[in-house]
């Protein structure tokens, strides 16, 4: 394996650091109360090249390979505070646009990529169900092919980015009798007649990034938004899974490096008993297993994106990264809190909300539990 | 090699070590029976690749090609 960052990989990441730190945090504690999304964060990123990212050219994208892209998610992780932003963002990309680019034809590529990239148009993703969350697979919604179109009926939950989104990559079965394999994805554009969309659900963490339920009453998609092929639907799930599991994970990675310098800068200058409290074990070495999760997220991750570069599959892999970051990433908030003591619970201090964010890690993109199920399935179990 | 043969051995030995079958017919349908899962799809994706070189991508994974073995040894014929 090789994937060490070249001088331009770091220059990039660098770059985007400064960007975020500068431009992505303002009102941050204000937006978080209010549960409001950062448009104005929004419309920067996509002049940042952000969502274009993994895309080509032709389709007006920057073509940036996979690990100069998590190198760079990584950096708008550590620069930028707004979580919830972030959240909204990696949904746009790794569930709207990477299946848009790996599966759609040609006129769709050309018809919704370019206004995707430069964040004209907001994507999402609408797979998980009242009664189908880590059973993804056992969703109800059905979509029924007549007269040149498919009749979508269901609902949809939980779903990122949708009271925003112009755009929603819906999975649905369309053979009921093939189980995963008689699943579907179509590309659904707002407003259609029969489609509903729930305002801005409330919730723990996360509160910039709007999510919400979708309801299909007899919604009428025409045949051409099919993406891919019928069936393809799990193909299509799995895939940009793995991209998820890799990429926005990366930008967990990212708030992992800053609270851990938050908390060695803290555990420098707060002083106890007449001296800095980093100087007790309890303190250091809370600081000591950031570092330690730290580097053997970078590990994982990179390791996933010298996968892809080499053309292979890593399946395992991002279960075990989704894993081990997810856990990492809610254990280091709430160490970050712990150190900070009381002031870490208030919070003027910037440090509580991360805790918050954190705690869906070990739940979306597959529960830990799930991440488990998948690497003992791998091993034969 | 025989493909088909390799085929079979792996899914039996891998895919449905849970169902109490021995053997395999080459038109038998594997995503209708379950024997093949959405996970199988993936193991025997990566198998294919380390054991035929073929490579396969996210556009290949789709019930057509793995359907049954006669569908997947035509897919790996077409490939190597």
């Amino acid at each position: 394996m090789d994937f060490a960052f070249d001088q331009t990989q770091l220059a990039f990441k660098e770059a985007i650091i400064k960007f975020a730190q500068k431009e992505l945090n303002d009102n941050i504690e204000t937006r978080d109360k209010k549960a409001e999304f950062n448009w104005d964060g929004w419309k920067k990123l996509a002049q940042q090249n952000i969502f274009s990212l993994p895309v080509p050219e032709e389709y007006g994208g920057i073509n940036a390979d996979i690990l100069t892209t998590i190198l760079t998610m990584e950096g708008l992780g550590y620069g930028c505070e707004d979580n919830g932003l972030i959240f909204a963002v990696n949904s746009h990309m790794w569930s709207c646009i990477i299946p848009i680019l790996e599966f759609a034809t040609e006129e769709q590529k050309r018809k919704y990529l370019p206004k995707l990239c430069r964040g004209e148009l907001i994507g999402g993703h609408a797979m998980t169900e009242p009664e189908a969350g880590s059973d993804a697979f056992s969703i109800r919604t059905t979509a029924v092919k007549q007269n040149g179109k498919y009749i979508l009926n269901g609902e949809k939950t939980f779903i990122t980015n949708a009271p925003i989104a112009d755009l929603l990559i819906v999975f649905a079965v369309t053979d009921k009798s093939r189980g995963f394999a008689g699943i579907s994805a179509f590309i659904v554009e707002k407003g259609k007649p029969g489609l509903t969309v729930s305002q801005d659900m409330d919730k723990m963490g996360l509160r910039t990034c709007p999510l919400g339920y979708l309801v299909f009453e007899n919604c009428e998609v025409p045949e051409e938004n099919i993406l891919g092929r019928e069936g393809a639907g799990a193909a299509i799930f799995n895939s940009e899974m793995e991209w998820e599991r890799s990429c926005l994970f990366a930008c967990h990675l990212g708030v992992m490096e800053r609270l851990m310098e938050k908390s060695i800068d803290y555990a420098k200058q707060r002083r106890q008993f007449g001296k800095p409290i980093g100087k007790f074990q309890s303190v250091s070495h809370k600081i000591a297993d950031m570092k330690v999760k730290i580097e053997l997220s970078k590990l994982m991750l990179y390791k996933i994106g010298w996968l892809k570069m080499q053309g292979k599959k890593g399946t395992m892999e991002a279960a075990i990264a989704k894993l081990f970051v997810g856990e990492a990433f809610v254990k280091t908030a709430m160490d970050t809190i712990q150190i900070y003591g009381a002031n870490g619970y208030m919070t003027e201090y910037n440090i509580e909300r991360n805790l918050r964010d954190a705690m869906a890690s070990t739940i979306y993109s597959g529960s830990s539990e799930i991440q488990k199920n998948i690497i003992a399935s791998w091993l034969g179990l | 090699m025989n493909v088909r043969e390799e085929l079979e051995k792996f899914i039996l030995n891998e895919l449905a070590v849970d169902q109490d079958i021995h053997s395999i017919a080459p038109d038998e349908d594997l995503l209708m029976q379950g024997i093949i899962d959405s996970m199988g799809i993936l193991k025997l994706s990566s198998f294919m690749e380390e054991k035929f070189g073929v490579k396969v991508t996210d556009m290949d994974m789709v019930p057509e090609n793995f359907q049954n073995i006669e569908s997947l040894t035509e897919f790996i014929s077409s490939r190597m």
